[in-house]
C-alpha cells in the first residue's frame, strides 16, 4: 500500500469544540486507492448488512447521509474523547474559532454526565464579568434544559449575535446551588496574552490560550516589557499558563522558542515510526536575554501549554511553580473529507525533551503551591485531569485524583504567583552575592526531577478541558 | 477494485437491481463510511480494535434512529431471548432503558433484589460500582449489572427532575420472572397482576383463572382485575393471547411498517374467552408500555374493560429482532402498531376512563413521575399533540392503593369518585387503510 501523508503545522482545535495541541494534515490519499485490509473485510461487511437492513425495514424512510455521519460520530466517540467527527458546519465553525472570533459569551465547555460544563471563563468576557466560574454546570440555556443536547448543540445555542442575550441557568458546587445569568453576547476576540510588570522588575506575562495571534502577542509583550522596565531593572520572567487548556501546536513551539536558544522543544510519534517528529529551538529566536523564569502551572493547563512548561522545565530554564497539570498528552489531526466535514483523529503522542510522555499524568512543579479557594468554592475547583475521562489513551501507572484549577482574580491574594516573584527575587539577591564567582545562582531545589514523576494525591472534583 | 470487493453483499445488490438514484446514494454512503473507516484505521495513533470500532459505528447509527432501535451482539441477544423466554439470570430485577448516555430504570420487577430495595421508575443510575455509565453501551451497562447470586453491586442514581443523589447496595438474586400473580380481593374479585409479556406470560394468565373457577368459584366471581401497571411491555403474540382470553371476537390490535404491503392485523379467536364475559378493570400507569397498552388499548376500544389509573407510558412502535448471522442481531423499529379504533398512541399514551391517582409518601413526592415515550430524545413522532408520562408508583400495600380499590368498587357497583373522565369519553377516530398482505418478519416482541 502505497500512502503519502504529510504534516503541516496548522490548524487549530480548542475552546468550546475541544482543545489541543493540533495539526492539520492534508493527505494526500486519492479514492480507492488504498486497499482494505483482509480483516476489516469482515467488519465492514456487518456494517453494510446493517445499513441495508435499516434502508430496507425501518418503520420510516432514513435519510443515508445522516445514518453514516451517526455512524462515524460513533465509531470515533468510542476511541478518545479528543477524536471526533465534525460535519461541514461544525468543521466551519472550528476554522472560525482558528481566528479567534466570533459572537458569544466567552466560556470553555465541556460535557460531563450528558450535562454542559464551563471549563473556564476566558478572560474580559460577557461570562467572565457575569461571574460564571469554573465548573459551573449549565442546566439550562433559555429554559431549554442542556440535558440531551450535543457538546454542538449547547454551544450553538449559547453563541447569537452581538448585543443579544441569553439566560443561563447555573448549579454550583456539590450542592448544586441554582443560579440564574443574563447575559449579553459580544465579540469574543480571544486575546490570549496579557502582560504587565509585577513587583517594579519582573515581566509578567499570561497566555490564556495559543492561538494564531499567540507568538507574535508574547514577542510584542516581551518587546513592552523590556520598554517598561529597560536593561538590568527586568529581573526576570513569570509564563502564567494556569488554566490554560491548550491551542495551536506550532504556537506553543514558538513560545518555547522564546525562551529557549537552542535544543528540542518537543517530539511527537504516532503509529509508523516514520511518522516521528522533532521540534527544536531555532537560534536567535530567544527573546528573553537568559532572564531567570518561573512559569506557572495548575490543573487546568492542558496540551499546549504541557508542551511548553515541559520543554522550559526539561532543559532547566524555569522552574514551574503550581499545581500538577492536566495530562494532555497527544496530538490531534484534521482531515479534511471534502464537503462532508472532517475528522478530528488523536494520530500521535507527544513528548518533553527529556523523552517523557505526560499523557494522563500531567506535569509536577517543581515547586508546589496551593491557592487559597474560598469557602463558597471550596471542592468546586479542582479539575480531574485526562486520566478521569472515560476513553482516554493510557499511559502506565495513572492518577485519578484531581488537580487544583482556581486562580484567585486579584493578584494580592494570589500565592503562587507571589511565589514565584518572591522566587525570582530571591534570585536576584543571590545572584548579587554570586556575581564574582561568575556562575548562575541556584534556584530554589525542585521537588521532583524532570522525568517520570509519581503524582501528588489531590482531590478529585470538577471539569477536564474537551 | 479492493474496497469493492470488500463490501460483497450491498454493493452486489445495488449493482443487480440496477443503478436507481437511491442506491448510488446508498453506495456513495457506504463509500464514504468505508474511507473513513480505513482511514480511521490506518493513521489512529494506536491500532484499533476493528471489531469494537464497527460495533461503535452501528451503535451510532442506531441511536441516531429511535431509543428502541439497537444493536445486539452475538452475547445481548443471547441475553435478550433468555428474557423474552422467560428463562433465569444472576441479576437485580431491573427494566432500564438508556437515555441521555445514562441507564434510565423502566421499572423494577416485582419480588427482585431491586424492587426490595426501593428502586423506582424513572430513577437514572449513573454509575455502577464506580464505573460512570456516560460511555457504556446498554449492553455494557446490563452486563455490568448482571452477576452470580449473592455478589453485591453499587448504584449511584439520580432520582427526579432536581436529581436528588441516591445509592443502593443490592445483593443479587436469580431472577426468576414469574410474569403472573394472581390472588381473590374482597372475597369475589380475581386480581391478576402481568409484570411483563414474556413466553410464560398468557400460560400464568390461564392458569390464574382456571385458579378462580375454584376459589371463589364461578357464581361468586364478580369480575376482574387485570394489573398492568408498571409492566413495560414485551412479545406482541403474548399480548394478543391475553386480550383474547378476554374477547371472542374483533380486532385486537393491527401494525403498520412502511410499505403499504407490511401490514398486519390480529383478530381473537372465537372460542379463546375465559372471562364469560364477568366485568373487568385494567389499571395502568406511567410505567405501563408497550405491549401493556396493547392489551388495555384493545379492551378499552371494545368497551370490554374500564380502564382505571393514570396515562399510559406512549409506546406504540414495533421492534423485530433481525439476524446478523454469526454477529448477532439488529433490534430494530419496524412498525407502529395502532389500537381497534386505529388510533396510535405513540408518544401520546392511553387515557384512563377513570382517573385515580395514588397516595405518593413525601419523600418520593415528585420523583416516581415516569416521563414517558415523548420525552424521550429521537422518539419516533405523531403529531403536534404528544404527550408525556404520568406518575408510576404502585404502593406496596393494598390498602394504601386508591387505584386498586377504585377497581373493587367499581365492581362491587360503587362509581369511584375520583377526579372525571379525561377526555369526556371522545377518542381519535381516525379509519385505518388496512391490508391482508402479512407481515413478512420473524419475533415482532413489543417491548
Amino acid at each position: 500500500m502505497i500512502r503519502k501523508v504529510s504534516y503541516l503545522a496548522l490548524g487549530i482545535a480548542i475552546g468550546a469544540l475541544g482543545a489541543g495541541a493540533v495539526a492539520q494534515s492534508f493527505s494526500a490519499l486519492a479514492d480507492g486507492a488504498y486497499a482494505a485490509a483482509a480483516d476489516t473485510y469482515r467488519q465492514l461487511n456487518l456494517f453494510g448488512d446493517v445499513f441495508e437492513k435499516i434502508r430496507s425495514d425501518y418503520v420510516e424512510k432514513p435519510d443515508e447521509s445522516k445514518l453514516i455521519e451517526a455512524a462515524i460520530n460513533g465509531m470515533l466517540s468510542s476511541l478518545d474523547p479528543h477524536s471526533s467527527y465534525m460535519d461541514a458546519k461544525a468543521y466551519h465553525e472550528m476554522q472560525v474559532q482558528t481566528k479567534g472570533e466570533f459572537g458569544g459569551l466567552g466560556i470553555e465547555v465541556t460535557q460531563e454526565d450528558g450535562l454542559v460544563k464551563v471549563v473556564s471563563p476566558i478572560d474580559d468576557t460577557p461570562a467572565a464579568k457575569a461571574g460564571i466560574l469554573s465548573g459551573d454546570i449549565i442546566a439550562a440555556i433559555d429554559d431549554e434544559p442542556t440535558q440531551g443536547l450535543t457538546l454542538d448543540q449547547a454551544v450553538d445555542k449559547m453563541r447569537g449575535a452581538i448585543n443579544s442575550t441569553v439566560r443561563l441557568k447555573i448549579l454550583r458546587g456539590p450542592a448544586k446551588e441554582v443560579k440564574e445569568f443574563k447575559i449579553v453576547r459580544d465579540v469574543i476576540k480571544v486575546q490570549s496574552v496579557r502582560s504587565r510588570v509585577e513587583g517594579d522588575d519582573i515581566g509578567y506575562i499570561r497566555i490564556t490560550q495559543f492561538t494564531e495571534q499567540t507568538a507574535d502577542g508574547l514577542r510584542s509583550a516581551m518587546e513592552k516589557l523590556r520598554a517598561d522596565a529597560p536593561g538590568d531593572k527586568l529581573k526576570g520572567y513569570i509564563l502564567d499558563l494556569r488554566n490554560n487548556p491548550g491551542g495551536l501546536l506550532d504556537q506553543s513551539i514558538d513560545v518555547a522558542n522564546a525562551f529557549l536558544d537552542k535544543g528540542e522543544i518537543v517530539s511527537t510519534r504516532g503509529r509508523n515510526p516514520d511518522d516521528a517528529q522533532r521540534f527544536n529551538a531555532r537560534p536567535g529566536g530567544d527573546l528573553s536575554g537568559g532572564k531567570p523564569m518561573v512559569v506557572l502551572i495548575n490543573g487546568g493547563s492542558a496540551s499546549a501549554s504541557e508542551i511548553v512548561a515541559g520543554a522550559l522545565q526539561d532543559h532547566k530554564r524555569a522552574t514551574l511553580i503550581g499545581t500538577r497539570s492536566f495530562g494532555k498528552g497527544s496530538v490531534q489531526t484534521i482531515m479534511p473529507l471534502g464537503q462532508d466535514g472532517a475528522l478530528r483523529l488523536t494520530t500521535a503522542r507527544y513528548y518533553t525533551p527529556s523523552g517523557r510522555s505526560i499523557q494522563a499524568k500531567g506535569i509536577e512543579p517543581d515547586v508546589e503551591i496551593l491557592e487559597d479557594v474560598p469557602a463558597d468554592l471550596k471542592g468546586k475547583d479542582d479539575a480531574k485531569g485526562e486520566a478521569s475521562l472515560k476513553g482516554h489513551l493510557k499511559n502506565g501507572d495513572e492518577d485519578t485524583s484531581g488537580s487544583q484549577a482556581y486562580v484567585p482574580p486579584d493578584p494580592k491574594d494570589d500565592k503562587q504567583l507571589i511565589a514565584a516573584v518572591d522566587l525570582l527575587h530571591g534570585v536576584k539577591r543571590a545572584d548579587a552575592a554570586s556575581a564574582k564567582t561568575g556562575e548562575p545562582a541556584p534556584v530554589a531545589p525542585p521537588s521532583s526531577d524532570s522525568s517520570n514523576v509519581a503524582p501528588a494525591a489531590g482531590k478529585p472534583d470538577a471539569t477536564a478541558p474537551n | 477494485m479492493a474496497f469493492g470487493v470488500a463490501f460483497g453483499a450491498a454493493i452486489g445488490s445495488y449493482a443487480a437491481g440496477g443503478a436507481t438514484t437511491s442506491a448510488s446514494v446508498a453506495a456513495d454512503q457506504l463509500a464514504r463510511f468505508a474511507r473513513v473507516f480505513v482511514k480511521v484505521n490506518d493513521s489512529y495513533v494506536d491500532k484499533p480494535d476493528d471489531d469494537k470500532l464497527a460495533e461503535a459505528a452501528i451503535n451510532g447509527m442506531l441511536s441516531s434512529l429511535d431509543p428502541h432501535s439497537t444493536y445486539l451482539d452475538a452475547k445481548a441477544l443471547a441475553d435478550f431471548q433468555t428474557t423474552m423466554k422467560g428463562e433465569e439470570f444472576g441479576g437485580l430485577g431491573l427494566e432500564v432503558m438508556q437515555e441521555g448516555g445514562l441507564i434510565r430504570v423502566v421499572s423494577p420487577i416485582d419480588d427482585t433484589p431491586a424492587a426490595r430495595a426501593g428502586m423506582m421508575p424513572g430513577d437514572v443510575i449513573t454509575r455502577i460500582d464506580d464505573t460512570p455509565v456516560q460511555g457504556l453501551t446498554l449492553k455494557q451497562a446490563v452486563d455490568k449489572m448482571r452477576g452470580p447470586a449473592q455478589t453485591t453491586v453499587r448504584l449511584s442514581v439520580t432520582r427526579g427532575a432536581d436529581k436528588e443523589a441516591k445509592q443502593f447496595t443490592i445483593v443479587r438474586e436469580i431472577i426468576k420472572v414469574l410474569p403472573v400473580r394472581s390472588r381473590v380481593e374482597s372475597g369475589d374479585i380475581g386480581y391478576i397482576r402481568i409484570t411483563q409479556f414474556n413466553q410464560q406470560t398468557f400460560d400464568g394468565l390461564q392458569k390464574a383463572m382456571a385458579k378462580f373457577r375454584e376459589a371463589p368459584g364461578e357464581d361468586k366471581l364478580k369480575g376482574y382485575v387485570l394489573d398492568l401497571r408498571n409492566n413495560p411491555g414485551g412479545l406482541l403474540s403474548e399480548a394478543v393471547e391475553v386480550v383474547n382470553a378476554f374477547v371472542d371476537h374483533g380486532e385486537i390490535v393491527s401494525t403498520r411498517g412502511r410499505a403499504p404491503g407490511q401490514a398486519q392485523e390480529y383478530v381473537a379467536r372465537a372460542g379463546a374467552d375465559l372471562s364469560e364475559g364477568k366485568p373487568l378493570v385494567v389499571l395502568i400507569n406511567g410505567g405501563s408500555a408497550s405491549a401493556s397498552e396493547i392489551v388495555s388499548g384493545a379492551l378499552q376500544d371494545l368497551k370490554r374493560a374500564t380502564l382505571i389509573g393514570t396515562r399510559s407510558f406512549g409506546k406504540g412502535s414495533v421492534q423485530t429482532v433481525l439476524p446478523l448471522g454469526e454477529n448477532g442481531a439488529l433490534k430494530l423499529t419496524t412498525a407502529r402498531y395502532y389500537t381497534p379504533s386505529g388510533r396510535s398512541i405513540q408518544a401520546k399514551g392511553i387515557e384512563p376512563d377513570i382517573k385515580v391517582s395514588e397516595n405518593i409518601p413525601d419523600d418520593l413526592k415528585g420523583k416516581v413521575d415516569s416521563r414517558g415515550e415523548a420525552s424521550l430524545a429521537g422518539h419516533l413522532k405523531n403529531g403536534d399533540d404528544e404527550k408525556g408520562g404520568s406518575e408510576a408508583y404502585v404502593p406496596p400495600n393494598p390498602a394504601d392503593d386508591p387505584q386498586l380499590i377504585a377497581a373493587v368498587n367499581l365492581l362491587h357497583g360503587v362509581t369511584p369518585t375520583a377526579s372525571a373522565r379525561e377526555d369526556g369519553g371522545k377518542r381519535d377516530a381516525a379509519s385505518p387503510q388496512r391490508s391482508d398482505a402479512p407481515f413478512s418478519s420473524s419475533t415482532a416482541p413489543a417491548r
